[in-house]
């Protein structure tokens, strides 16, 4: 039985005049079309989620109307007029407030004074504490936060209240629209029943609302109109009642080819990782599974699911708080990413501009940085003819389009880069390798090389373990899928399993799926009391 | 989630379809970026032009190799120094050492303990001198790297707290007993065996002392493991965690080898004065503030993980010879002042320099 | 599902911005200390006399420290200002005894050098785009040689004592307190209202926050960052001022050593290097305490020596504390 969107809270009608028009938007990066031809109109005083899968388009099309990127075609109409710099200060002068993520408050100053800085009340020059106090208190409480926040200071608070903090102060800015994006991804159940209060009295006040989420059963309780977007096009805009989830998901995918399942022999042999009862409070809690030699299995699930925080605690890089870990049978601790490197274990992170490049060096270092000992005599002279040869190899092997071992790597498409940093990991080959977001921000033909590569590496004996937000990459590689949601394995699908199906379980949708494994863990459920 | 164009192929100098700017432009652009390349102009620049000042009568001694010569053991204690600071401020996180110059006083005075009252011989009193130094500066490395305190901040306390040490120890009195002052000899000028007549007598110091030290110092960050540990680490430490480096442990030795190399500098000072004074290392606004100077002029990036061994000897040397000159160009004092407003002033035009070609979309030094 | 809920029912406590933080107490009450010890220790600490020699040494550096405290606030430093100083100091010396100016003329001219010096930081420091340290380091350079040029090579003596108001005798106190310190004090409440009330002096604490949403939120950063160095050269100038004080000779070394002196008390007194954070009373604590230490090491006959090692423990426990805290505080 499919899970139905009530007819009630999203019944109210839109006041009527579109506020926001977008006509016949396109925007380019180089080769690639972000955004063909998208038509999106906004009423005031409704909520309108904008839903889409990554490269979809969505963080384009919201960067284009919030005023980071300017449009290459087509026309953006607020309040009647035409918004034409792409810049953000435009937008806001426009109208357009945009709360992203995480919190960008400044942690020394007080509550009060976020809300203000830049645009302090004024009385020649001494900030009006007593104007701008009725004003805050006025913002806190239309969020349903508590007046006595107003002079705490900001990082003090909880993050979850520095992200109700951050709407309020896109709020006190009076704007006609709000973009909210991925508001609900860091917020626990009832921060986000306070943040649904926020907005839906946002919204009666007559403020245009865009609500982006992956969060699919959230859309029901607090959007009135959904907009899908797949591959840069609008390929569905309707009220949120005649949704289902699953037909969301569906749609979201869309009828793309499933990608063709490999034909891979299932492994028997025992299992080279093993996770027991993994729990790090508040991130994830009694996660277990295995992984055998051979085996590519997939933690997927949406942003603040806890999978990357599993796989980093794998890693040694953050602690779990209880659980075991054993690798080979044996239980092993992880308290260092030393550890985890003298098990056999090998990791590509997340954010390669952040945690896995050295930017101003050349590919060269890089790929010797993770294997020093291994490329030195003695563990302490730097073999260099050996470091260089070694790094043409893999230059040749993954076909890292450089120039030779010496160029910066900052010097590199971000594919490139990517297969620089994953060539770091694989000089020794690992027994097990741990893959988070391996293709994020990738083009498409390095992101089908390192594909290979990861399949390679499997069939080749070695454990692989990915976290991914990317559905094709998960259905393509994994043998085993495990959904994870709000910090538990929700569920498990084996091969076959299609992309709407993957989505829906991670999104929230309690329905029986074809062919899902159900682990017991999810009969018990989240506790959300909703409906 | 903008996907990835292949349109940002490795930049090049210059790629085949541009056409090729002219030669002289090139090497403008060359000296402009390349740091090493600046110093080396500059130096040309600096020794012709006083060399042509000496000639023509203007300056109040010839400015000749012999006197080049003599002006670099004032280069020995500067250079190591400055290779010190190298060390730490390449290793990222605001890396910097205050305390050199009074790590210097403090292990100076052991080392004149050593030698001058307690009667030992050099050699061990020298290793023992240089461990004091590494000691001091294993010290800061703790503070730094694993209680955490801001560079700044732990060198600023220890550079108080070790130059008040110093002055302590022994009542704020110098130690220039026999066995030091006969010292002295390491420090006199020599000629060159085999070479002694064609090229001017050099002070033993720089063999005995800083081409060994240039040479291991060399040697550690550009052909051994830890040297890669290290720039990796001042890179970008998070992802040096991600690829298994030891973060603490790499930045602890940056400051065991600065206070390493401060403890060399306190045997040839004590050599060189023929006696071992508390103050050693404060003369003037104290030892730190050149060193750091010369290892910014000589393309240490102040961010970390960027900076040459050979910009620095460069800077070194370019710093020297000016002031040499600028002595030998000025009556009385006023030599000594306009050294301070060459020192100023090349710092903050090469600081101006990196931050233009960084803006032009270029790599630093 | 029972651990991210508990995160719900937990009532979290709300610490509230003071008036005084919590580092400051802690230096009041470890100033009360000492200075109990040493008033029932000596017989000599707790005289007028003392007290008053106390808070004068101390005013230089309490004064330049105001300065230092919304330049660290910034994220910046200044490591120039020894040097600053020695040029004011030189241009007034030789002011009111070759130019016969009286005292107002004389703070005027020194606020107006101390001011130029230090916007030449700022400017070079916002526009030119380079790291503080590097600049100040160029201009301590720069400063000195302007200084020593200034000086003509010999030390300025004979100064007139035009400006003992500010300066260290018995006449140059109000109601017991000297001169120089009242104007210390004066100095601090004025640049406390500011970072509290003015909306350009919060400005500082956010710019030292985070620069990059400093500036998307509309905040001026050059002009405030120009303003902070700025105003440190103001408030050399005035330690110029005291320093002269009841003049007699002013010499070619005057403030060697003068601005690790002041960093040393702006971070004794809680200001985080890192920026974003600190107070003006903080830093006036802090040079009070460096100003105790050295008298009492003085009264108490130990080796002058020994109060640079005092010096350097404080800082390392200050900051140590600090530390602590700030970790505690972001564990929640």
């Amino acid at each position: 039985m499919t899970t139905t969107y009530e007819q009630g809270s999203a019944a109210r009608s839109p006041s009527g005049a579109a506020v926001l028009t977008l006509t016949g938007v396109q925007k380019r990066y180089g080769g690639v079309r972000a955004l063909r031809g998208v038509d999106f109109e906004l009423q005031g005083g409704e909520v309108h989620a904008i839903v889409g899968e990554n490269g979809a388009g969505k963080s384009t099309l919201i960067k284009i109307i919030s005023g980071a990127e300017t449009a290459d075609e087509g026309s953006i109409v607020i309040n009647g007029r035409e918004l034409t710099a792409g810049s953000t200060t435009s937008a806001l002068q426009a109208g357009i407030a945009t709360v992203y993520q995480e919190p960008h408050l400044f942690g020394e100053l007080t509550v009060a004074e976020n809300l203000f800085i830049g645009r302090e009340i004024r009385r020649r020059g001494i900030v009006d504490r007593a104007a701008q106090r009725v004003r805050v208190v006025e913002l806190l409480e239309r969020i349903g936060l508590a007046a006595d926040l107003a002079d705490v200071r900001a990082a003090d608070l909880p993050v979850a209240e520095q992200q109700l903090v951050s709407i309020a102060k896109a709020l006190s800015q009076d704007p006609v629209v709000l973009i909210l994006d991925e508001p609900s991804a860091i917020l626990t159940d009832r921060e986000i029943e306070t943040m649904f209060t926020a907005v839906r009295a946002m919204r009666d006040a007559g403020v245009a609302v865009i609500y982006i989420s992956h969060r699919l059963d959230e859309l029901a309780q607090i959007t009135d109109r959904v907009t899908v977007l797949r591959d840069g096009a609008v390929v569905a805009s309707r009220p949120t009642a005649e949704f289902s989830v699953r037909d969301v998901a569906e749609l979201m995918v869309g009828h793309v080819l499933e990608t063709r399942p490999m034909d891979r022999a299932p492994t028997a042999a025992e299992p080279a990782l093993g996770v027991e009862h993994l729990t790090r409070t508040p991130k994830f809690a009694d996660v277990s599974f295995t992984v055998r030699p051979g085996e590519i299995v997939a933690l997927y699930g949406l942003i603040g699911c806890g999978a990357g925080d599993v796989i980093r605690a794998l890693y040694g890089i953050a602690g779990a708080d209880s659980g075991e870990v054993r690798v080979k049978g044996e239980v092993v601790s992880l308290g260092a990413p030393a550890d985890a490197v003298a098990q056999g274990m090998s990791m590509l992170p997340a954010n390669r501009k952040v945690q896995g490049v050295f930017g101003s060096k050349s590919i060269a270092f890089n790929i010797s940085s993770a294997n020093l000992h291994l490329l030195s005599r003695f563990g302490v002279w730097m073999d260099r003819s050996r470091e260089r040869s070694v790094a043409d190899d893999f230059i040749r092997r993954i076909s890292i389009k450089a120039p030779g071992a010496g160029t910066t790597v900052s010097n590199l498409s971000g594919g490139n880069q990517q297969k620089v940093v994953l060539a770091r990991q694989l000089v020794e080959r690992p027994l097990i390798l741990l893959l988070e977001e391996p293709t994020q921000g990738v083009d498409i033909g390095a992101k089908d090389e390192i594909h290979r590569i990861i399949v390679e590496l499997a069939d080749a004996g070695t454990a692989v373990l990915v976290v991914s937000t990317d559905l094709a990459e998960v259905q393509y590689l994994a043998d085993r899928v495990l959904v994870m949601r709000s910090g538990s394995v929700s569920a498990e699908f084996g091969r076959g399993a299609r992309q709407a199906e993957l989505l829906a379980a991670a999104a929230g949708d309690d329905s029986a799926p074809d062919g899902a494994t159900r682990d017991a863990a999810h009969d018990t459920g989240p506790a959300k009391g909703r409906h | 989630m903008s996907t990835d164009t292949t349109a940002t192929a490795a930049k090049r100098p210059d790629t085949p379809s541009e056409p090729q700017p002219g030669r002289g432009r090139r090497l403008l652009d060359l000296i402009l970026t390349e740091r090493v390349a600046l110093l080396a102009v500059l130096l040309v620049l600096v020794v012709v032009w006083f060399y042509v000042l000496g000639q023509q009568g203007y300056l109040v001694a010839p400015y000749d190799t012999d006197y080049l010569a003599s002006a670099l053991d004032t280069m020995v204690p500067l250079c190591l120094l400055a290779l010190a600071e190298l060390v730490v401020i390449v290793s990222g996180r605001g890396g910097i050492d205050l305390s050199v110059g009074s790590i210097v006083s403090l292990s100076g005075m052991a080392f004149g303990f050593m030698v001058g009252q307690w009667q030992w011989p050099v050699l061990p009193a020298l290793v023992a001198t240089v461990a004091v130094g590494a000691a001091l500066g294993a010290i800061n490395g703790l503070l730094i790297a694993y209680l955490g305190f801001p560079a700044l901040i732990a060198t600023l306390a220890t550079f108080y707290a070790y130059g008040a040490l110093a002055l302590l120890m022994n009542n704020n009195a110098p130690i220039s007993t026999k066995p030091i002052q006969d010292l002295h000899a390491i420090t006199r000028a020599i000629s060159i065996p085999l070479l002694g007549d064609s090229i001017p007598d050099l002070p033993l110091q720089v063999a005995t002392f800083l081409l060994p030290v240039i040479v291991v110092v060399w040697l550690l960050v550009n052909r051994t493991v830890y040297g890669r540990k290290l720039y990796a680490v001042g890179t970008n430490d998070i992802a040096a965690r991600f690829a298994n480096i030891p973060v603490r442990r790499s930045r602890l030795l940056a400051y065991l080898v600065s206070g390493l190399l401060s403890g060399v500098v306190a045997v040839v000072t004590v050599a060189q004065f023929a006696s071992a004074r508390p103050d050693a290392g404060s003369v003037g606004n104290g030892m730190a503030l050149p060193a750091i100077t010369i290892a910014v002029l000589g393309g240490v990036a102040i961010t970390g993980g960027v900076g040459r061994v050979a910009g620095v000897i460069l800077a070194a040397l370019l710093v020297v010879w000016l002031n040499a000159g600028i002595l030998l160009a000025f009556e009385g004092s006023d030599g000594s002042q306009y050294q301070l407003f060459a020192l100023g002033g090349l710092l903050i035009l090469s600081a101006l320099l990196n931050a233009y070609s960084t803006r032009r979309g270029r790599g630093g030094a | 599902m029972a651990n991210l809920t508990t995160m719900l029912s937990r009532p979290s406590r709300r610490p509230v911005a003071r008036a005084v933080e919590g580092q400051e107490i802690a230096l009041i009450l470890v100033l009360l200390a000492l200075w109990t010890a040493l008033s029932l220790g000596t017989d000599t600490f707790l005289t007028a006399s003392n007290l008053s020699n106390l808070l004068y040494s101390v005013a230089p550096v309490a004064l330049i420290g105001i300065g230092m405290t919304a330049v660290i606030v910034t994220g910046g430093i200044d490591v120039s200002v020894g040097s600053a100083a020695a040029v004011v100091m030189v241009v007034v010396a030789k002011l009111i005894r070759d130019g016969g100016a009286g005292l107002p003329a004389a703070v005027l001219v020194a606020v107006a050098v101390g001011l130029v010096l230090g916007s030449v930081n700022g400017v070079l420091i916002s526009f030119g785009g380079i790291h503080p340290i590097i600049v100040t380091f160029g201009t301590l350079n720069l400063y000195r040689f302007l200084a020593l040029r200034l000086f003509e090579n010999k030390q300025v003596s004979g100064v007139p004592g035009t400006l003992s108001f500010f300066g260290g005798g018995d006449n140059s106190e109000t109601l017991g307190i000297p001169n120089a310190w009242w104007l210390t004090m004066v100095a601090a409440a004025l640049m406390w209202c500011y970072s509290r009330y003015w909306a350009t002096g919060r400005h500082w604490y956010a710019i030292g926050n985070d620069v990059g949403a400093a500036r998307l939120a509309g905040i001026r950063v050059h002009r405030r960052t120009i303003a902070a160095y700025a105003v440190t050269g103001l408030f050399v100038g005035l330690a110029a001022v005291v320093l002269i004080g009841t003049g007699g000779l002013v010499q070619q070394n005057a403030g060697v050593g003068l601005e690790l002196r002041v960093i040393a008390a702006v971070v004794i007194g809680g200001t985080s290097i890192l920026g974003g954070r600190g107070t003006v009373l903080g830093t006036l604590l802090g040079a009070l305490l460096v100003g105790t230490v050295t008298s009492a090491i003085t009264l108490l006959g130990w080796p002058s020596d020994a109060t640079e090692l005092f010096i350097g423990l404080f800082i390392l426990v200050a900051v140590g504390v600090d530390l602590v805290r700030q970790r505690r505080r972001s564990a929640r």
